[in-house]
């Protein structure tokens, strides 16, 4: 008797557990999961991930029970102003994402314990098909918290179609656009040219800078402190100074991308990605528009020892769910959107570089496979850097991200300044040589001094 | 278990049809009654209140709850933005009116002015940029029925849009903007991004926008679903038409509610179903066109979409997969819309089985229990009682108590009633023996008695015989006739002379002293007319047998 009332309760129980297990270690059909995304990749214009993800969706994601709800396509300064809001609870503010691509800086913000160690989830052997340098920068501690999906380098980028109707008045050629020094005479000559027009917006100071005292070697961040009082960073800064005051270079807020529609600049330094902000038309004030090509060439050098260029990009990160079917959809998902052929798919639709190896070589292999002239324009000028370009990565310390957007502030500030008394002085019938001379020195001594504080 | 596993099932079906049915037996039956009784009371009211419905039932449920809730929302949220829209008409047509009149000009001036309609946006840029901040939108316009450049093979028209970037919450205040359309001074005088698809004039394929959408008197339009050129993006619009003095429409302005805030600002979360997918869905000449709350629905192309009644059931098959719910017809502005609650079928598939299983389980739980808790009552209360009246049947003293009030009081009862009937029985046993003995004694002295008068008799026909030779009959009758003259003592005396018994059984049965008996032998005698003992048993022998001849033949 007792061992059959035993046995019932048993079973009984058993039942009753059994029931309240339903959830697997798995997502499925029947029980599916959604995670929320919040992405860089095409803000404002047409999104290459989403496409992926879309797709996603209807294959792999829907034989899991896993949808990737795309809530947000920004920047990202954005998804880190986002990211403090979330994790700080702000009034207003949006639940955390469930992934979101962001730099490493935002490890920080989220919390490393919060974030999914990716290395958990990915064996050895998926690890070691990434781009190792990649993996390296995704690595906090022991853990691979940010798993990379796509890089980018930086480039130079010219509207083709102005630049040959200037290089036909002016003699000038591409060839000039090699060297920063190059760059710069060009600038001034355009200005002259078009009227007062800038030439060319750069997109990060910071880099700029950063690739300019490599050129010299020395490093522009030492112990967390930027060098300004090198003598390398006069080198770097002289040149640009003249371009800027004299107004061959874009000072204002915003994206050159932009500013190419109006023909207030036409040519850019920056992200690979830029291609695909890139207008295929210039709108003029009468609405009137004008087809333009788009080329891309290699970043500028500074000196003809050593050229460099930045990579960048950063993550996919997710964040750690006490619910192991959201941690294993998130790693799906990872793994899907890396695999060689969807990477590759997402990548040149964006202006960005293949995480592994398998892929940057099949990309390389034929840029022909590359159906857009400019996109195909940005890898051949990405081609010619891998065989002669160091590739950098940004230095990581603290403050980091404080420091180059002071920076990228005060030289546009102090540039700004002083192109405005250029401008002024000249107007009173002062030397624009002398004047030149002063406001250069002028303007690195107030920088020092911005940057000293 | 064995008493119902036992496979002598027809035996005891016999037994039960003899109506021998076991208390341990009965006990259970009427649990189990009792419990199903009562399940099946608690069902009836669960399911009378619709608790207890079949999980479809339950989900579709649900979903009805969550429509109403999701559906009042959408309906107040573009009330909201229409009323915004409306204010907003009414705050640029004031505006409108004071540029012209100030700069001296009708509204017709403006085509091809290129400066004065750059100025006019920059008179009117304050008023889009706050309306902006206080409508829940995306984004938000006024377009004007001119351009500046009325020679364009396309119709332009001019006006403000501005759009969020970077739209990552549905609180959108302190959200960088950018202009999406304008023009260039507007951007520069406001310090404002272009947006990567900026134009400074608008196209109106992206949105339908013309004077007679309005010829009806329509207070707003809400339009269909469309893609912002130039973007990923897609987006509704809740516009209101712009008058000039004359009452004439000269443009539009509202607000853009777009996919991706419609999923910020329409979320629709259920603890017990998750994550629905909410829609609004409108359809012009057959095409649908819908608003998801779910990115990976809105990124499905419209025109695949099917949706289609199952079963009081609203189905949206988007081909490569298909959601179910439930559907609520509105009217926003002066169009019917239809707002929809969804779950994926897999999903919902999935939900209803597994309700089916849990209902399943929890029945065959509760019978586990109720069977479980049977074996327990009966080993708990039946088996004592049966033991208990098995100790009484084997006249234990001293048996456990059950500590049933009840049924102790019973059993001591019995016990009782038992020892005073134990005891009767004893005496009876005892009457009963005393009786047989007595039996047996009476027996063997009839027997006794029996053989004497057999010997008697024998000795009677014997005499008779004798007598029939011996006897003479005047002394017989002499006998006869003087027997009446003995008094009652002779008489006795002579009867129990006659019955066999000797002088000494007679002197004691009388109790009378020998010589008294002589006496009487001697009067006896004499009056009879005998000589002798013989002649005096023979005689009487004689009349004995006379006697019973006379009795048996009357």
């Amino acid at each position: 008797m007792k061992k059959t009332l035993a046995f019932l309760l048993t079973l009984t129980l058993l039942m009753t557990v059994l029931s309240g297990c339903s959830h697997q270690q798995m997502p499925s059909p029947a029980d599916p999961v959604t995670l929320n995304i919040w992405h860089v990749y095409g803000s404002q214009t047409i999104s290459p991930l989403n496409t992926l993800i879309d797709e996603f969706n209807r294959s792999v994601g829907r034989e899991h029970g896993i949808t990737i709800n795309v809530v947000s396509v920004t920047s990202s300064s954005a998804i880190d102003e986002a990211l403090s809001a979330s994790a700080n609870n702000e009034p207003g503010a949006e639940a955390m994402p469930d992934l979101f691509t962001a730099y490493p800086r935002v490890a920080e913000i989220v919390g490393k314990e919060n974030l999914l160690p990716w290395d958990d989830y990915f064996s050895e052997n998926e690890l070691s098909a990434f781009h190792a340098e990649f993996l390296t920068e995704g690595y906090f501690g022991n853990q691979l918290l940010m798993l990379p999906v796509a890089k980018s380098a930086e480039a130079f980028f010219l509207n083709q179609t102005l630049f040959d109707r200037f290089c036909a008045d002016t003699g000038i050629t591409s060839d000039a656009l090699a060297s920063f020094d190059g760059v710069f005479q060009t600038a001034r000559t355009y200005y002259d040219w078009s009227d007062g027009q800038s030439f060319l917006q750069i997109n990060d100071f910071y880099h700029y800078a950063y690739l300019g005292m490599k050129a010299y070697g020395v490093e522009l961040v030492r112990g967390g402190t930027l060098q300004l009082d090198e003598e390398a960073f006069q080198s770097v800064w002289n040149p640009l100074a003249e371009a800027a005051i004299y107004g061959g270079i874009c000072l204002d807020e915003g994206y050159a991308a932009a500013r190419w529609k109006t023909a207030e600049v036409i040519a850019n330094t920056g992200s690979t990605a830029d291609v695909l902000y890139q207008p295929s038309e210039i709108i003029y004030p009468d609405n009137t528009t004008e087809a333009i090509e788009a080329a891309a060439y290699p970043y500028p050098t500074f000196t003809d020892e050593e050229s460099g260029v930045i990579y960048r990009g950063g993550g996919l990160f997710a964040m750690k769910s006490n619910d192991e079917r959201r941690n294993q959809a998130a790693v799906i998902f990872a793994k899907w959107l890396t695999e060689k052929e969807h990477n590759l798919a997402f990548v040149t639709n964006a202006g960005y570089l293949p995480v592994t190896d398998q892929a940057f070589d099949a990309l390389f292999s034929d840029l022909n496979q590359i159906e857009k002239e400019n996109y195909r324009s940005v890898y051949a000028a990405v081609e010619t850097m891998l065989d002669s370009y160091t590739f950098y990565a940004l230095p990581l310390y603290d403050g980091a991200s404080e420091a180059q957007l002071d920076f990228e502030a005060n030289v546009k500030a102090v540039l700004k300044s002083a192109r405005n008394q250029y401008v002024k002085r000249i107007g009173n019938g002062e030397d624009p040589e002398t004047v030149m001379e002063v406001l250069i020195a002028a303007s690195l001594t107030e920088l020092r001094s911005l940057s000293g504080k | 278990m064995k008493l119902f596993l036992k496979s002598d099932l027809p035996h005891q079906i016999q037994h039960i049809k003899n109506g021998g049915i076991s208390i341990r037996r009965r006990f259970i039956f009427y649990i189990i009654s009792a419990i199903v009784l009562v399940l099946s009371l608690i069902l009836l009211l669960l399911n009378l209140f619709g608790i207890m419905n079949p999980a479809s039932a339950q989900v579709m449920g649900v979903l009805d709850t969550q429509l109403l809730s999701f559906a009042d929302k959408i309906e107040r949220d573009y009330d909201k933005a229409a009323a915004h829209a409306i204010s907003f008409s009414d705050q640029l047509e004031t505006e409108i009116q004071n540029y012209l009149t100030e700069n001296n000009l009708d509204f017709a001036d403006l085509k091809n002015d290129a400066a004065a309609l750059s100025a006019l946006q920059g008179a009117l840029y304050d008023i889009i940029y706050l309306n902006m901040q206080l409508a829940p939108s995306s984004g938000t316009f006024y377009i004007l029925n001119t351009t500046v450049n009325s020679r364009s093979e396309v119709p332009l028209y001019n006006g403000i849009y501005l759009r969020y970037i970077n739209l990552y919450s549905e609180s959108t205040v302190n959200h960088d903007i950018a202009l999406y359309r304008g023009s260039f001074s507007t951007a520069k005088e406001g310090n404002i991004t272009f947006h990567s698809g900026w134009s400074n004039e608008m196209r109106t394929d992206f949105f339908d926008v013309c004077e007679s959408s309005f010829a009806d008197g329509k207070h707003y339009i809400l339009s269909s679903t469309v893609q912002i050129p130039g973007t990923w993006e897609r987006a509704r619009y809740v516009y209101v038409p712009i008058r000039d003095q004359r009452d004439d429409i000269i443009g539009v302005c509202g607000f853009e509610i777009n996919d991706m805030f419609f999923q910020l600002s329409k979320k629709t979360n259920d603890d017990t179903l998750g994550q629905l997918i909410g829609a609004l869905v409108d359809e012009k000449q057959g095409v649908f066109s819908c608003q998801f709350n779910s990115g990976h629905y809105n990124a499905i192309d419209a025109g695949k979409i099917q949706i289609t009644e199952k079963n009081g059931n609203t189905v949206f098959d988007f081909s490569t997969e298909a959601c179910i719910g439930k559907t609520k017809s509105v009217r926003l502005g002066e169009d019917m819309f239809t707002i929809a609650l969804l779950l994926p079928e897999a999903q919902f598939n999935a939900m209803v089985q597994n309700g089916q299983i849990k209902t399943v389980g929890i029945i065959f739980a509760v019978m586990l229990i109720m069977f479980a808790y049977c074996l327990f009552m009966s080993r708990k209360y039946v088996a004592p009682i049966l033991r208990k009246i098995e100790q009484i049947k084997d006249s234990e003293n001293d048996s456990e108590q059950l500590n049933i009030r009840e049924f102790d009081d019973l059993f001591d009862y019995i016990e009782t009633k038992s020892s005073v009937m134990e005891e009767q029985l004893q005496s009876l046993k005892a009457a009963k023996q005393a009786a047989e003995e007595e039996a047996a004694r009476a027996r063997e002295s009839y027997q006794k008695a029996l053989e004497e008068y057999e010997l008697a008799r024998n000795e009677i026909l014997h005499l008779s015989e004798e007598s029939k030779t011996e006897i003479v009959l005047e002394d017989y009758e002499y006998f006869l006739c003087n027997l009446k003259t003995l008094t009652p003592r002779e008489m006795r005396i002579y009867e129990l002379y006659a019955e066999g018994k000797t002088t000494a059984e007679i002197s004691a049965i009388i109790g009378i002293k020998e010589n008294t008996m002589k006496y009487h032998n001697k009067n006896i005698y004499s009056k009879l007319g005998v000589s002798s003992r013989k002649q005096f048993l023979r005689l009487a022998a004689l009349k004995q047998i006379q006697d019973k001849k006379e009795t048996l033949n009357p």
